[in-house]
């Protein structure tokens, strides 16, 4: 039963990013597509062939499968309800938290491998975010595993509890956190916008100019998981541990639904931030985890 | 509960720093009142209704209405560019208030006070050091007015930590103190603007007599 987990973020990422858009073209008074649409271009990118340039190397080509890889492992990492993720361990979001990394590395270095000037630019502006919203990450994982007593994402979810009131203030605010991280990881809207067409302006886009075909698909097929993926460890918060399946399995869909539609809205009002007042945005983050922190430690009472 | 709204409050003041409009930063003080409301109001243990009148009158009434409107009606009669300029980046000011925050958890932890609630004093002395530094690092005289609210608002909730002794008194205190800062900072900007069109720090430095 270990695999449900994992079969659900699959299930869940097939229409994940069409409610998005189905949420945003309803806020601005259209109709919207099918949701299933971004699948679609997605199948039509992948049954096509990819045209490399001669300038790059062997990195470029294998740049996108290992970034996608790296998706799927941590996807593998994600507790569901009370069952453990494929792979459990201690410390396993260190493991989490880097194996995107990698990903992530190899995505820039295969940007950096085409030559382009703007994929370099893009690829330094990916770098510097990530490199942001990494703490906040650490520190809010650090908060729960003091407050739990346990090191393993299954451990730490299986434990949280909503026993005094201030632990619905901690999870509120995580979930704020989670949501954002989630939206700067993606290259989503406050930070970047992903139907920008100028080249100076991209982020995350300009990086995968050059590829096309089979790399491109999976590229965008990884984004999709990786929501999935972050609204998994969100519906986490909010499953009870040891229910029935039939109560978690709703509970998870209707919190990745929601999840979608908040995406959706964040999208639709606000306006994306200019590049020099990014970095205090993503910043923040840290400031309010390191608040959850303090709070964790107060509730404790390790400190001194 | 209390914890709760202790804990928006502290982001309130994390937000302050990161907001670059003025008309937010008046957003978040109205805010900071209504938080403040709410906190009192649960810590009144016995509630007469001189006492509940007064908090209403001070909180509600005094830092999220008036104050606001007045200040508001400041930056639109003197034509204030909308931009809290600061000297540094945001992004220092974000990371300085931070270290500000753990500081003074630090140092709440270190001082063993007895009597006073270390939650309380911990968000207090945070946003007594934050308003300070609100008024040290931005250029213009309102901003100034908005960082020493901040500070007001630290010691209301100070005097809140040490419990119900003797809060009518300091309550009164604060008032009168917010009541006369902000006339006469007020009535100050007004003649600035009057005088000098723009109401940058930096023009006072060029006055002789």
């Amino acid at each position: 039963m270990r695999v449900l987990g994992l079969i659900l973020i699959i299930i869940t990422s097939f229409f994940f990013t069409g409610i998005v858009f189905r949420t945003k073209s309803i806020f601005s008074g259209r109709k919207g597509r099918s949701i299933f649409q971004p699948m679609n271009d997605i199948w039509r990118l992948m049954r096509k062939g990819s045209v490399y340039s001669q300038t790059s190397s062997f990195i470029f080509r294998i740049a996108p499968s290992i970034y996608f890889a790296s998706v799927i492992i941590a996807i593998m990492l994600i507790p569901f309800g009370g069952q453990k993720g494929i792979f459990s361990f201690n410390c396993d979001f260190v493991f989490f938290a880097y194996i995107l990394a990698v990903g992530k590395f190899f995505n820039i270095v295969g940007a950096l491998d085409t030559g382009s000037s703007f994929e370099g630019m893009g690829a330094s502006r990916e770098a510097l975010y990530s490199l942001l919203a990494e703490p906040a990450f650490f520190i809010l994982m650090g908060s729960f595993a003091l407050l739990t007593g346990y090191t393993s994402f299954s451990d730490i979810f299986i434990s949280i509890h909503f026993g005094s009131y201030i632990s619905y203030a901690i999870v509120a605010l995580a979930a704020y956190i989670l949501i954002i991280i989630a939206m700067v990881e993606n290259s989503r809207m406050p930070v970047d916008d992903p139907k920008t067409h100028l080249e100076l302006t991209m982020v995350h886009e300009v990086m995968i100019l050059d590829n096309s075909g089979f790399d491109l698909g999976l590229i965008f097929y990884a984004t999709n998981l990786k929501f999935a993926m972050y609204g998994a460890i969100l519906a986490n918060l909010f499953l009870t541990p040891g229910k029935e399946w039939f109560l978690s399995i709703p509970i998870f869909v209707v919190v990745q639904i929601l999840f979608a539609i908040i995406v959706g809205i964040i999208e639709s009002f606000i306006a994306r931030f200019r590049m020099n007042h990014n970095s205090q945005f993503i910043f923040a983050l840290t400031s309010i985890s390191l608040i959850i922190f303090l709070t964790v430690l107060l509730m404790v009472g390790k400190f001194l | 509960m209390i914890n709760i709204l202790l804990i928006t409050f502290g982001i309130s003041l994390i937000y302050m720093g990161i907001a670059n409009r003025l008309s937010t930063c008046i957003n978040v003080l109205a805010l900071q009142g209504v938080l403040l409301f709410g906190i009192s109001f649960i810590e009144l243990i016995e509630i007469n209704t001189l006492n509940l009148i007064f908090v209403l009158f001070e909180t509600i009434v005094f830092k999220t209405i008036i104050i606001p409107l007045f200040l508001k009606h400041v930056i639109k009669k003197n034509k204030i560019v909308r931009e809290s300029e600061p000297f540094i980046p945001d992004f220092m000011s974000v990371g300085i208030i931070t270290f500000i925050m753990l500081g003074s958890f630090i140092f709440a932890n270190i001082i063993e006070v007895a009597n006073i609630r270390k939650m309380f004093f911990i968000v207090a002395i945070a946003a007594l050091f934050i308003g300070l530094f609100l008024i040290v690092s931005r250029k213009k005289v309102v901003t100034h007015i908005m960082g020493y609210l901040v500070i007001e608002n630290g010691v209301f909730i100070l005097s809140l930590s040490a419990g119900n002794k003797m809060q009518m008194l300091v309550n009164t205190g604060i008032t009168l103190d917010l009541f006369v800062s902000v006339l006469v900072l007020g009535v100050f900007v007004n003649r600035i603007g009057n005088t000098f069109e723009e109401m940058n720090v930096d023009n006072l430095t060029n006055l002789k007599d």
